[in-house]
């Protein structure tokens, strides 16, 4: 990645008439259509990368909302069975007196998944329009959103872990419920969404920014589309 | 990456409008297309929604409690919700779609809930699991309805169920126990729901249920029982009581039973009537006939109590019939005197005889005639003896008079009788009790009062009374006697004198005891021989003893007792006699004798005389033993002297005449010799006779 100081001046790339492989780095001119060494084909900008970063996360999003809906657990004794929603379990192990565990589902469960998508909203946004936020602070924000994607798994892995121990027959058992196959399909395509942003792009805006400051907009479609 | 490459040209590139879109979006579409087709499936898929009104909604939870079809599950409560008025609680179920259809005007709705009764814990399964909604329709599709009343029980009867839906009635004035079994043979064989008042409020109605499998156990002559509890009689057939089970007893319940064959199968709705007991239900059996009862009379001449109304006919021990009148008649035109008869109306059921063809009083009226020709007699027979209760018995009489069924034109038919068989135990124990009560047993008592009035007197006399102060004296003047050294040295002097004797007796035993034992055996056998013998007159001595017994058994008590007193009275006068009260004084002059004889005996020196004469004697006996000793001795001697005189007279064998005198000389020496060899016998066998001198 093109990680540098602070120094505003800095020229991409793609300023400078070069085009880089993603896979082995070596560098050629623009308008080299496959890599000479690796034979990757070349590519200055991904320019569906948005429009796949969208299209994950919407269906990320559409995931979530059954996720959440229905039950997570089932919970069968002797007596009963209980289905618990991810939230309505976190409540309830709140009543019943152990707030940091419900904080931790909280977290792991709620939490961390919408900040995933507002962030990768914002950052998909952001390419596009001009934001307060500088390129330092987008692209760790990027890092950290694509770091801690596959720790929202752990809830998926609760569940396995859980279901497969406690098999008890009539006496005590735990299924998952269609919640949970809902969260890590939601889990997977925001991580596939994180993971189609090209974050070059941030950086694209921020020489659009300092070349054309009032045209912003409009330099994106023609970077998009440049190659 | 020295160079600064070229300046590079940005072209612009300009593509088709579609090609501008990814195909990643293809992913969402397909995503919205899935949620909206599960979405519409699932609408698509849902039942309809029914109301259920209860009265209240113990137990129901909203999307937990099911609703169950034959206890498999059809829906879930959505909605539990009041009515307007408030007066219900009403449950919105969603029912699954394939068979909302067929929940129609015929469904019926009930809470299962857990149950203890009398018979039984149900729906014990809901304390775990929480209640349930039973529902129950037929397998038609018919008229929908989505709002149902649900019932507070489950119904006895459901659609489609298999079983004979009956209906039970109370007699008029009758109870019944509702909710209860029905059992045949102690089977559950059908249940009684819940009984209703009839709209006129004269007997109560309940609907029956016979289940599938015992339906044919139903015709139209079946006649239903109540069996609830326990029932416990006196009658003329002795005490009863009875009771089914304990299922029964506590909760009640039915039972029936078909009397006579050839009832018609019967259909759904039959109205059965239940009785009170089986008695009335048999009896309702042929009152319900319409067959009249053959009436008869009996014309007993014996006037016994005990026959009641309603007492059993009974011929061959078969009920046949009951009395229906008893009464006393007087009519000296039929009978020829004026004594009291018993005049006793039967009524006889034709249906019990067992008649072939036509059922009717007539058919039995000619029936009995035609029995009375061949012997059967009327005539009172004991019901049970406990209670004295009579009963009317027709018997096959063998030898019986011929008579005929007299059939008057006017009056009922007269059945003749023949000799009572009445068990008259009253009778037996009043004759024991007679003879008994005819004992002198008060003069036995009297003479018994006087003789111990005359023994007292006896007792009372003052010389009897001071006769075992005598008697005390003259036991002390004993005791000082015996108490003597005299009296008490007798016993070592008596021993010394018996080991003596014994040794010598020893000796003289050992010779010849085998002997006489030998004897005695032999003599012993014949005696047994002759107990033998005399055994075999046993038999004719036990004969005997018998026939002394039966005089004895055949011996009046009544003279015994007479005599006893005759006896008493003697004793009595006896003991009154001036003799017998001088008896204590005379037998107190005796023992004052007895003791002067003794006084003198031990003054006398008695004693001392016979100590010294049983120590003479010893020293006798000492002497006598000394010289039995020295008796073989002297006697050897003799023998030894003889052998040698015979040796010496063998010597002078050569002068004739001293040799005779010589022999006759040793002849009494011999002689002496024998004489002295008899005694020495005759004392070894009888050592006494020294001192007796014999």
């Amino acid at each position: 990645m093109e990680l540098s100081g602070q120094n505003k001046d800095i020229k991409s790339a793609r300023e400078l008439g070069l085009v880089a492989c993603t896979r082995c780095t070596k560098v050629w001119p623009a308008g080299t259509e496959t890599c000479g060494r690796c034979g990757k084909h070349l590519q200055s900008r991904d320019t569906t990368s948005l429009q796949r970063v969208w299209a994950f996360w919407f269906v990320g999003f559409l995931c979530y909302i059954p996720a959440n809906m229905y039950p997570m657990l089932q919970t069968r004794t002797l007596l009963s069975v209980q289905e618990d929603t991810i939230v309505g379990g976190a409540i309830e192990l709140f009543h019943y007196g152990s707030p940091g565990i419900a904080l931790i589902i909280l977290i792991a469960s709620v939490a961390i998944p919408v900040a995933k998508f507002l962030a990768i909203a914002f950052l998909a946004i952001s390419v596009v329009r001009v934001s307060s936020v500088s390129m330092h602070q987008r692209q760790l924000l990027y890092e950290v959103v694509e770091y801690i994607g596959r720790w929202s798994m752990i809830d998926i892995f609760v569940v396995a872990i859980m279901s497969s121990l406690v098999q008890l027959n009539t006496l005590a058992a735990i299924t998952p419920g269609r919640a949970s196959l809902f969260f890590a399909l939601s889990v997977i395509f925001t991580m596939l969404s994180a993971q189609a942003f090209d974050s070059r792009m941030i950086w694209d805006v921020q020489s659009g920014h300092s070349d054309t400051p009032d045209a912003a907009e409009g330099t994106a479609p023609s970077d998009r589309t440049a190659t | 990456m020295s160079d600064t490459p070229p300046p590079v040209q940005v072209e612009r590139q300009r593509k088709t409008r579609l090609s501008r879109f990814s195909i990643v979006w293809i992913i969402p579409l397909l995503a919205i297309a899935i949620a909206l087709g599960v979405a519409w499936q699932s609408y698509s898929a849902r039942g309809p929604v029914i109301e259920i009104k209860f009265e209240n909604g113990a137990g129901i939870a909203e999307r937990e409690t099911e609703l169950r079809y034959r206890d498999v599950a059809v829906g879930v409560v959505e909605e539990v919700r009041f009515s307007e008025d408030l007066a219900s609680v009403v449950a919105a179920v969603r029912v699954d779609k394939d068979v909302a259809s067929y929940i129609d005007v015929s469904a019926s709705f009930w809470i299962v809930r857990p149950e203890v009764t009398a018979r039984g814990i149900t729906g014990l399964d809901t304390v775990l699991s929480g209640v349930y909604i039973e529902g129950t329709w037929d397998s038609k599709i018919g008229t929908p309805q989505t709002r149902f009343d649900g019932l507070a029980d489950a119904p006895l009867f459901r659609p489609g169920g298999n079983g004979l839906e009956i209906v039970m009635r109370t007699t008029p004035d009758g109870t019944m126990t509702d909710d209860s079994p029905i059992t045949y043979r102690g089977i559950e064989v059908g249940r009684v729901g819940k009984a209703s008042i009839s709209p006129e409020g004269n007997y109560a109605v309940a609907e029956a249920l016979i289940y599938e499998e015992h339906r044919r156990l139903i015709s139209s002559s079946t006649r239903f029982w109540e069996t609830s509890g326990f029932t416990f009689s006196v009658g003329p057939q002795g005490a009863e009581i009875d009771f089914s089970s304990v299922a029964t007893l506590v909760s009640g319940g039915l039972t029936f039973g078909t009397f006579v064959s050839g009832g018609e199968p019967v259909r759904n709705g039959t109205v059965f009537e239940v009785y009170g007991t089986e008695e009335e239900a048999r009896n309702s059996l042929f009152q319900a006939a319409d067959v009249d009862a053959f009436e008869a009379r009996v014309i007993f001449d014996e006037n016994v109590s005990g026959l009641v109304v309603d007492a059993p006919v009974e011929i061959n021990g078969l009920k046949i019939g009951e009395v229906q009148s008893v009464r006393a008649v007087i009519d000296e035109e039929e009978f020829g005197d004026s004594r009291v008869r018993l005049s006793v109306v039967l009524a006889i059921q034709p249906a019990r005889l067992g008649l072939q063809g036509d059922v009717t009083p007539d058919a039995a009226r000619s029936f009995i005639a035609d029995r009375v020709a061949n012997g059967l007699r009327a005539r009172l027979t004991s019901a049970s003896i406990l209670t004295g209760g009579l009963k009317i018995d027709l018997v096959q009489v063998d030898d019986a008079d011929p008579l005929t069924l007299e059939i008057p034109e006017d009056a009922l038919p007269t059945i003749p009788t023949t000799e009572s068989d009445i068990v008259d135990a009253a009778a037996t124990v009043e004759g024991v009790v007679n003879r008994i009560n005819n004992l002198p047993i008060e003069e036995l008592l009297g003479s018994a009062i006087d003789f111990l009035d005359s023994a007292q007197a006896l007792v009372a006399n003052e010389d009897l009374q001071e006769t075992p102060g005598e008697v005390r004296a003259i036991l002390s003047e004993i005791r000082t006697i015996v108490a003597s050294d005299d009296v008490q040295n007798i016993p070592v002097a008596l021993n010394a004198s018996v080991t003596r004797l014994e040794s010598l007796l020893r000796e003289i035993e050992e010779t010849e005891l085998a002997a006489r034992l030998v004897n005695a055996v032999d003599a012993a056998a014949d005696a047994a021989t002759g107990v033998s013998t005399s055994v075999e007159g046993i038999p004719a001595l036990v004969e005997r003893i018998e026939a002394v017994a039966a005089k004895a058994e055949a011996l009046p008590v009544e003279e015994l007792a007479n005599q006893l007193t005759e006896l008493a009275a003697a004793a009595e006068g006896i003991l009154d006699t001036e003799a017998a009260r001088q008896l204590p004084a005379d037998l107190s002059a005796a023992l004052n004798e007895i003791n002067a004889t003794l006084t003198e005996f031990r003054e006398g020196g008695a004693v001392t005389n016979l100590n010294a004469t049983l120590g003479s004697a010893r020293r006798a006996a000492d002497a006598v033993a000394t010289s039995t000793e020295d008796l073989p001795a002297l006697v050897e001697r003799l023998g030894n002297v003889l052998n040698q005189a015979s040796v010496t007279i063998a010597g002078y064998n050569k002068g004739d005449t001293l040799s005779r005198e010589a022999q006759s000389a040793l002849r009494d020496i011999s002689q002496a010799a024998d004489a002295l060899t008899s005694l020495a016998r005759m004392l070894e066998r009888n050592p006494s006779a020294l001192i007796r001198g014999r």
